[in-house]
């Protein structure tokens, strides 16, 4: 358990630090992926709802704190998002990566659609087919490509714990 | 186990509920939740500095590797330019002592006076593509804490770049004037016509803004300047915006509207000042935002 919480609360850092500092000079087209929604689908696709909606809350958190005019929006979406794909987990056969990517489209496009509709829609008039061709297909796209390194990470992660979980039962 | 689902279920909606009312709380900008930023902000702050600082230093480095020719002949240009710019400014600082001692007569208050420059780096950006937030390192502890009627505009040495949203101990968080949703009310340097300037989704990617409620009578063309009014008591008058870049006509002719090109680069943003006011009771306070 402790060494669940130390592997999520890093990874979950580094995709901030990431997302807010490197990843500024490696823009495509102006728009750069976003590694909290490939982390969440990994997650939530490999461990279950549970987990999926632990990792889904604390990275919206997180990204709330850095960056949102609201606290508490990106966390509920997180939540959210981890638990519907952590549902769906069970049904399907997840070791295929295509079945991840397939998942990262639908979501990512879903999540930014709710943050275009609720994060801007109310305040300001917003071109939401502009929106959607420039912005939310696009990082689609790299969220897609995105999710096939942060899978494999993902992967690895869980072997790890389902060892230290089968170790523990011997005793 | 449908008393496990029931109680997951539960602890969702419970969840919900709380984080609904954190955001209706924190809607407000001077709210008593902020002190949450400080949880993880404060632990990320100075790698975030370390990242973006050596990122800027690596991009500064391939420029570095441009063509020297084009760096000779721009040398030569600035040299020119240097003694142009040499005698204006002679001529300017005779202005300003001029400009003093009238204004001393007239007794009209300069509204910079008021103002304390503290500098500050940017250490992180949005890591969405929605909005135009960025995070710098400056904070409660140099000053600038979020309360009500305080407002800590944000500029650097080219103009306006937006206002300090929230800060916690050590980093603030600031919303700049290409953020869809900011807006501000500015007046056209020529004609002192009031407008607004507010950001745009889909200019906010090259950088620019929009120019809306351009009053009838206005006659803006392209190349004029914009500067903020001092009106709604955010920002204090005159700090320059940018330049009219386009006019628009859409539909009738009330629907006429400009795309501002900011003075100042948002692309390449490092250094910033934040105006504090020295005095802590501030006139506009009770003004909305």
């Amino acid at each position: 358990m402790k060494i669940k919480i130390f592997a999520y609360t890093i990874c979950i850092f580094a995709i901030i630090l990431m997302q807010s500092t490197v990843f500024e000079y490696v823009r495509i087209y102006n728009v750069k992926p976003n590694l909290f929604i490939v982390f969440i689908v990994s997650i939530a696709l490999l461990r279950g709802n549970v987990e999926g909606a632990v990792v889904g809350f604390f990275a919206g958190l997180s990204q709330d704190i850095m960056s949102g005019k609201l606290l508490g929006f990106y966390s509920l979406l997180g939540l959210y998002l981890g638990l519907l794909l952590g549902s769906v987990n069970k049904r399907l056969y997840r070791e295929n990566i295509l079945v991840v990517i397939f998942f990262t489209f639908i979501s990512t496009v879903a999540y930014e659609v709710v943050v275009c509709v609720f994060g801007l829609l109310f305040i300001t008039e917003v071109d939401i087919v502009y929106a959607m061709k420039n912005i939310i297909l696009l990082e689609a796209l790299y969220n897609c490509l995105a999710a096939i390194f942060i899978y494999i990470i993902a992967v690895k992660l869980n072997h790890k714990f389902e060892a230290a979980n089968s170790s523990k039962r011997k005793y | 186990m449908l008393r496990l689902i029931k109680s997951k279920f539960f602890i969702v909606m419970t969840v919900t509920i709380l984080m609904l009312v954190v955001i209706g709380v924190t809607s407000s900008r001077v709210s008593q939740l902020n002190w949450l930023n400080n949880i993880i902000s404060v632990p990320l702050s100075p790698v975030q500095k370390f990242f973006s600082y050596s990122s800027q230093k690596i991009e500064g480095g391939f420029g570095y590797f441009k063509d020297v020719k084009q760096v000779k002949n721009e040398n030569e240009e600035l040299k020119n330019k240097i003694s142009l710019l040499e005698k204006e400014n002679r001529e300017l600082l005779r202005y300003r002592v001029e400009n003093k001692e009238l204004r001393e007569v007239l007794d009209l208050k300069d509204q910079f006076n008021d103002y304390e420059m503290v500098g500050a780096n940017v250490i992180a950006k949005d890591p969405g593509n929605w909005f135009g937030i960025f995070r710098i390192d400056r904070g409660g502890k140099d000053g600038i804490k979020s309360a009500e009627g305080m407002y800590y505009p944000v500029i650097n040495n080219r103009g306006l770049i937006g206002v300090v949203l929230n800060s916690d101990i050590i980093s603030s968080k600031v919303v700049s004037i290409i953020d869809p949703g900011s807006s501000v009310s500015a007046i056209i340097s020529k004609t002192r016509h009031q407008v607004i300037v507010k950001g745009d989704l889909s200019l906010k990617e090259k950088g620019f803004c929009k120019m809306d409620l351009i009053p009838l009578d206005a006659d803006i063309a392209v190349g004029d300047t914009v500067e903020t009014s001092g009106i709604g008591g955010i920002f204090p008058k005159g700090i320059l915006i940018g330049k009219v870049k386009r006019v628009m006509q859409s539909g009738n002719e009330l629907g006429r509207y400009a795309i501002i090109e900011p003075s100042v680069d948002f692309k390449r943003l490092e250094e910033v000042f934040v105006l504090k006011n020295k005095t802590n009771i501030n006139e506009a306070g009770s003004m909305e935002k």
